[in-house]
C-alpha cells in the first residue's frame, strides 16, 4: 500500500516536472482558514480556491490544499482552528481573518512552529504573517473621483456604508471623506448602513430618501448597488449614478438601464478569486521566493466600455470574478518589490 | 422588575365593554406605547420630509410587513413560556428563498409550486425544529440555533449563493400597490388579522397562552400541550418561509444573508409590541406598532444624520424607555 502510493507519488512528481520548472513545493500542504461562507462573495471565492487548488495538487505543485470555514465569524473560533492546523502540520496557511489583530496570537503560534502565514482580504497585523491588502481607502477615493469626471458641478452624495464597527467599513469610509475633501463641490447628504446586503441597502435608502434633497451620486461599498436602484425607482426620483459593486444583479440592471436611457456608471470591487493569488503567493514563499510581507490586490473595475464583456463572463447571480495564476503572483510580487 | 405573577393575577381584558371603561381599557393596553412611539418617529421623520408623510408613511408598511410576518410567528412561540424562542428564523428565511426562487427560475407559471415550496420549507423547519425540543429533549434556543446551521448549510448547498431574479408577476406583486397600500403589507394585515383571531378568540390561542402561564396546570386541565407547542412552532416556521418568500420577490432575489436581521427583529417586535418575554400574554396589535416603530426610528435617525454609532445607542435607549414604560403600565394597572 504506502509502497504504491509512494510510486504514484513519484510518478506525478515526475510528470509535474517538465510542465512546472520549479516542483519544490510538491511535498508541501496548504491549508485555507477562512471566517465566513454566509455570502455570494465568499462563497465565489471559496469556489475559485476549490477550482484552481485542486489543478494545482493534480499537477503536483502542492500536495494539498484544503479549505476550513469557521461557523460563527467568531476571532477565537478561528484561532482554535488555526490552532489545530498547526498540530495536522499544514507548511503554509492562508487566512481570510475575522479580525485584524484578534487571531496574532495564533499566527505568531504558527510562524514560530515553522509555518507560513499568508493573511488576505481580512488581513492580520502580526509581522511574521504576509499581507495580501486591499486598499480600500483607494476604492472609496476612486468612486467620488469617477463622480467628479462626470458631474462637474458636483452634488448631494448618498453614502451607503457597510456594517458597522468592522475596518473595511472604516476604510472605505475614509477613502471616500478623502475624495469628497478633494473634490468640495460634493456633499455627502446622508450616510446610512446597508450591511453589504442588497434587501438592508434597499430598506436603509428607501427609509432616508424622503428627507433627502436631490441626490446626484451614490456611494457604496459593494452589495448594495441594486437595493439602492430599487428604492429609488420605487420612489419615482430621478435615477442617481449609483458606483456599483461588481454583482451581477447590478450590472444586469446597468446594462438595461444603458440600453434603455443611456445610464452610465462604473463598478468597482475586488474579485473573489483573490483566495487563488493568496495561494500562490504562499506556495511562492515555500519555495523559496523572496515575497515582500505586503502586498497589494488589484481592483477589478468594469466600465461602460467592458460591460457587456464582463457581464457574459460572470455566472448569474454571482460576483465576477478573476481566478489569478502563478504568473499573476509573480508579477504582484515583483510589483511590490519595487 | 420582572412580576411572573403579574399575568397569572390578571386575566386577559375583557371584551365588549361599556363605550368609557372601553375608551379607558384602550389606554391601558400594552400595545399602546409601540404605536405611540411609532407615530412619534413617523412626525419627526416627515418634519424633515420634503415630499410630506404619505410616501414615507406607505415606505414604512412595505418594509414592517416583514417584521410583522416573523414576529407574529416569534410571538407565539413566545407566548409558549420562558425558555420558548425560535433562532432559526433568519436560516427558515434564506432556505425558503432560496429553494422558491431556484424552482420557479423566473418562470411566472410556477409562481403556485414556488410559494408552495416556500411554505413546505418552513413546515420542515418546524417539525425538525419540534423533534430536536421534544423528541431530544433539547433546549428550544439550542435547538433552533443548532438547526439553523443546518438549514443555512442547506441553503447554501442547494444553490451556492447565487441570486436567482423573481418571476416579473411576482416581483410586481411583492413590489406593488392595491389601491394605494402596498401588497406585502396587506398581506402581513391579514396574517395579522388571522393571528388576533386564533390569538383571542379561538381555543387553540386560548391554549397556547394557558400553557405558557402555567404548563403543568394547562396539562393537567387537559390542554394538548405537545401538539399546541408543536403546532405554534410549525406555525412560527412556516411564517418565516412566507417572509423569506416575500423578501426574496421584493428584493430581486433570495441572498445567503437576507434573513440576517430578522433574528433580533422578530424577539425585539415582540417585546416593544407589548407581549410579556416570559410567555403567557401577548397581543397582535403590538407586532404592527413595534415593526413600524423599527423602521421608522432607523429612518429617523438616518434623516436627522445620526452616524452608526449614535444610532445603535438612541436605538437600544429608546427600546428600554418603550419596554420600561409598557412595564410601568402594567404593574399599575
Amino acid at each position: 500500500m504506502i509502497s504504491t502510493t509512494r510510486l504514484l507519488g513519484i510518478a506525478g512528481l515526475c510528470a509535474a516536472v517538465p510542465f512546472m520548472g520549479l516542483a519544490d513545493t510538491s511535498d508541501k500542504s496548504i491549508a485555507l482558514s477562512n471566517n465566513y461562507a454566509g455570502n455570494s462573495w465568499r462563497q465565489a471565492m471559496l469556489e475559485s480556491w476549490q477550482k484552481v487548488t485542486a489543478q494545482a495538487v493534480e499537477e503536483g505543485v502542492v500536495s494539498a490544499a484544503d479549505a476550513f470555514t469557521t461557523a460563527e465569524n467568531q476571532a477565537t473560533e478561528q484561532a482554535a482552528q488555526i490552532q489545530n492546523m498547526i498540530l495536522q502540520g499544514y507548511d503554509a496557511i492562508v487566512i481570510n481573518s475575522a479580525s485584524p489583530t484578534a487571531l496574532n496570537g495564533a499566527v505568531k503560534e504558527a510562524c514560530d512552529a515553522g509555518i507560513v502565514v499568508v493573511s488576505f482580504d481580512g488581513i492580520v497585523t502580526e509581522p511574521c504573517a504576509w499581507r495580501i491588502a486591499v486598499d480600500f481607502q483607494e476604492m472609496g477615493r476612486q468612486q467620488v473621483e469617477y463622480l467628479a469626471s462626470r458631474l462637474p458641478e458636483g452634488g448631494n452624495l448618498l453614502e451607503i456604508r457597510g456594517l458597522a464597527g468592522v475596518f473595511v467599513d472604516d476604510e472605505i469610509h475614509a477613502g471616500i471623506a478623502a475624495g469628497v475633501q478633494e473634490h468640495p463641490d460634493f456633499k455627502v447628504a446622508a450616510a446610512v448602513n446597508g450591511d453589504w446586503a442588497q434587501d438592508v441597502a434597499q430598506k436603509a435608502v428607501a427609509g432616508v430618501l424622503p428627507s433627502l434633497p436631490d441626490i446626484a451620486g451614490v456611494v457604496t461599498q459593494g452589495g448594495d448597488g441594486y437595493g439602492a436602484a430599487q428604492a429609488f425607482a420605487a420612489s419615482g426620483r430621478d435615477m442617481p449614478i449609483i458606483v456599483m459593486g461588481n454583482r451581477h444583479d447590478e450590472m444586469e440592471w446597468w446594462k438595461q438601464a444603458h440600453e434603455e436611457n443611456g445610464y452610465e456608471t462604473v463598478s468597482l470591487s475586488i474579485a473573489p478569486g483573490v483566495s487563488t493569488l493568496a495561494f500562490w503567493v504562499a506556495q511562492q514563499v515555500l519555495d523559496g521566493a523572496d515575497v515582500p510581507k505586503d502586498l497589494t490586490v488589484p481592483f477589478l473595475k468594469v466600465t461602460q466600455e467592458d460591460l457587456e464583456e464582463v457581464l457574459a463572463s460572470t455566472q448569474a447571480g454571482g460576483v465576477a470574478n478573476v481566478e489569478y495564476t502563478l504568473d499573476d503572483a509573480k508579477a504582484v510580487i515583483s510589483d511590490a518589490a519595487q | 422588575m420582572s412580576r411572573p405573577d403579574a399575568s397569572a393575577a390578571h386575566p386577559p381584558h375583557r371584551h365588549g365593554d361599556k363605550p368609557v371603561t372601553s375608551l379607558l381599557s384602550i389606554l391601558r393596553k400594552p400595545w399602546l406605547w409601540a404605536f405611540i412611539a411609532a407615530g412619534a418617529a413617523f412626525v419627526a421623520t416627515a418634519a424633515v420630509t420634503q415630499a410630506g408623510g404619505w410616501g414615507l408613511g406607505m415606505t414604512a408598511l412595505t418594509f414592517a410587513a416583514f417584521s410583522v410576518l416573523v414576529g407574529i410567528g416569534q410571538m407565539f412561540v413566545i407566548t409558549l413560556g420562558p425558555g420558548n424562542v425560535d433562532l432559526s428564523i433568519p436560516a427558515t428565511m434564506t432556505l425558503a428563498g432560496t429553494l422558491a426562487l431556484k424552482a420557479m427560475a423566473g418562470d411566472p407559471a410556477m409562481i403556485p409550486v414556488g410559494l408552495a415550496i416556500a411554505l413546505a420549507s418552513g413546515l420542515a423547519v418546524g417539525v425538525v425544529n419540534y423533534g430536536l425540543i421534544r423528541l431530544l429533549s433539547i433546549p428550544p434556543i439550542i435547538a433552533t440555533l443548532s438547526a439553523s446551521f443546518l438549514i443555512q448549510s442547506a441553503a447554501i448547498w442547494s444553490n451556492r449563493g447565487l441570486r436567482v431574479k423573481p418571476p416579473q408577476a411576482l416581483a410586481d406583486f411583492a413590489t406593488g400597490r392595491a389601491l394605494g397600500v402596498p401588497n406585502v403589507a396587506v398581506v402581513a394585515l391579514l396574517v395579522a388579522v388571522l393571528a388576533w383571531v386564533v390569538l383571542e378568540r379561538a381555543l387553540a390561542g386560548r391554549r397556547v397562552l394557558a400553557i405558557g402561564q402555567n404548563m403543568r396546570a394547562a396539562r393537567l386541565a387537559g390542554v394538548p400541550v405537545d401538539a399546541v407547542r408543536f403546532a405554534t412552532y410549525v406555525s412560527c416556521a412556516v411564517l418565516a418561509g412566507l417572509a423569506g418568500f416575500l423578501l426574496a420577490s421584493f428584493s430581486g432575489g433570495a441572498a445567503l444573508n437576507m434573513g440576517a436581521e430578522y433574528l433580533l427583529m422578530s424577539i425585539a417586535v415582540v417585546v416593544i409590541g407589548g407581549s410579556s418575554i416570559a410567555g403567557g400574554n401577548s397581543n397582535v396589535p403590538g407586532i404592527w406598532g413595534a415593526s413600524l416603530f423599527m423602521f421608522l426610528i432607523v429612518s429617523m435617525l438616518n434623516s436627522y444624520g445620526a452616524g452608526a454609532g449614535v444610532r445603535m445607542i438612541l436605538t437600544g435607549v429608546i427600546i428600554i424607555a418603550i419596554v420600561a414604560a409598557a412595564g410601568g403600565r402594567k404593574v399599575s394597572r
